[in-house]
């Protein structure tokens, strides 16, 4: 009776490929997708190194502070892109999911290699998409640091694209510049560029304020919050709590510096101020130009009496938390730009936004914009 | 040159599992890493598979709205269901994604239907051969 069941299962396994029976699923449409896939992939992979080295940078590497934008625009890209490519990437596994229950599994040991790759290939896909879309959704129901396991991922992935695409060469270089002539197929490639078009048009104004009324399935409203900006990291969340007109609050400017200064808010009130448009731009892709007031960093530690190719590192007042300080190397803290902001939008910091001081810099991730700054120590 | 970009392939997958055991829990992300290929391979696909069996009789535009709907409801999933909320923070997901959501499927269904809609209302004009649906075939 077992015997027959399996023979029945085995013969049903092996008339699975077989079975699946739509025209849509042609080796073109397979390799017009793999291609659309390829180009997203190494989007979002360049843009995912770059963040990770804006924000871990080695000691030798000085990022310019310049395009103001820069971080914004490679950030979005991650970000909305990674949405944008949930319909590309589903499409694609539809298109191939037949080859899944070949028969027999391996031919050989080179055929064996290559399904492994795809695998993980396949599988680290998945797996960067959907950590990245609950993340930016602030929902983390996984055993692991979302950081690493994501970064650690890409290279998985990557490496897996590249030797995916090099099996499949041919096949692309077949496909590459040849025109899909099926009408069913053309309408499926187009439906599914709409869907990734859509995917992306109903997010991307937490991004690209402009579209802001569109961003109706967006994580964030750009409009939304303290102030009318959005925050990541509330004044509770962080445990600071700075009374307006606190007395014993000081901004500190201490390490290697001629003279070390200690401010209250008045005396910093009391310092030239200058107004910028800066954009602060989050890791999870939303990001909004803003307008705030403030010291010069430059000035302050002019005046404290540093070297001009000095590290900073300011300070929070939060007692704990993986961006309570972040570093300020020479070309950002040179910046005019670059402010320890007392106001955003022409009125004073609402403590979600750093009361009483922020740091406000450009082309640099929201997290290393420290709020509620005590210390700049200078190295 | 095949050669060589196997090396870069293998070395970037070999650098990820270093820096994953190293850096961060593996047999978590383990489960996580096969969970999300089985959870595709095993329910997603073939719950897509039967919809398109229900799907095969209806037309061309309800079958790419459905790509459409089910796919973008997909990617913004997390964002739909809102499990991140926090009382501290009002504006992280601050709006009512639900009804946006059915809103755009509304949209989305609006459009299959517009042929249709058009087919209905438009006035019959005798004589003449329709023009040809698809200027491809």
């Amino acid at each position: 009776m077992s015997r027959r069941l399996t023979s029945i299962a085995v013969t049903f396994g092996r008339s699975l490929p077989g079975r699946f029976t739509s025209r849509l699923r042609s080796e073109r449409v397979a390799a017009k997708l793999g291609m659309w896939l390829g180009i997203s992939f190494t989007v979002a992979f360049a843009t995912g190194l770059f963040s990770h080295f804006t924000q871990h940078p080695p000691a030798w590497l000085l990022w310019p502070s310049r395009p103001v934008n820069l971080y914004r625009v490679t950030q979005g890209l991650h970000v909305i892109g990674g949405i944008a490519t949930v319909p590309l990437l589903l499409a694609k596994l539809w298109t191939v999911y037949p080859k899944l229950w070949q028969w027999p599994p391996f031919r050989s040991a080179g055929h064996a290699a290559e399904r492994l790759f795809v695998l993980l290939l396949v599988a680290g896909a998945l797996f960067q998409l959907v950590t990245g879309l609950l993340n930016i959704a602030y929902t983390y129901p996984w055993p692991f640091g979302f950081v690493q396991a994501h970064y650690w991922t890409a290279f998985i992935v990557y490496g897996a694209l590249v030797i995916h695409a090099v099996n499949e060469w041919s096949k692309v270089r077949r496909h590459l510049w040849v025109r899909v002539e099926d009408p069913d197929r053309r309408r499926f490639l187009g439906t599914v560029a709409a869907a990734c078009g859509v995917a992306a048009l109903v997010t991307v104004g937490e991004a690209v304020t402009p579209l802001r009324g569109l961003a109706v399935l967006a994580p964030r409203d750009p409009d939304a919050g303290p102030q009318g900006v959005p925050v990541n990291r509330s004044a509770v969340a962080a445990g600071v709590t700075v009374a307006p007109g606190d007395p014993a609050y000081r901004l500190v400017v201490t390490g290697a510096v001629r003279t070390e200064l200690s401010l209250a808010y008045a005396d910093l009130a009391a310092l030239p101020q200058h107004t910028v448009r800066l954009p602060i731009a989050c890791v999870e892709g939303w990001s909004v130009e803003c307008e705030w007031t403030g010291v010069r960093l430059r000035d302050l530690i002019t005046r404290a009496g540093a070297a001009p190719d000095a590290f900073l590192t300011v300070e929070s007042l939060e007692r704990s938390g993986y961006y309570r300080t972040s570093e300020v190397r020479p070309p950002h803290w040179n910046d005019p730009l670059t402010l320890l902001a007392l106001k955003l939008n022409g009125r004073t910091l609402d403590p979600d936004h750093g009361y009483p001081v922020r740091l406000i810099a450009p082309n640099r991730p929201g997290v290393m914009q420290t709020k509620w700054i005590g210390t700049v120590r200078v190295a | 040159m095949r050669w060589v970009l196997y090396a870069a392939g293998a070395a970037l997958v070999g650098l990820g599992f270093t820096g994953l055991f190293l850096d961060s829990a593996p047999i978590g992300w383990a489960l996580w890493f096969g969970g999300v290929a089985v959870a595709h391979d095993g329910i997603l696909a073939p719950v897509v598979l039967l919809i398109g069996l229900a799907l095969r009789r209806t037309g061309r535009a309800a079958r790419a709205a459905a790509i459409v709907a089910g796919t973008v409801t997909l990617a913004t999933l997390p964002t739909v269901l809102a499990l991140g909320r926090r009382t501290d923070n009002p504006s992280i997901l601050p709006l009512d994604y639900v009804r946006n959501l059915l809103l755009l499927l509304g949209l989305l269904a609006l459009a299959a239907l517009a042929p249709r809609l058009w087919n209905a209302v438009r006035p019959k004009r005798g004589g003449r051969t329709p023009e040809p649906s698809d200027p491809d075939r």
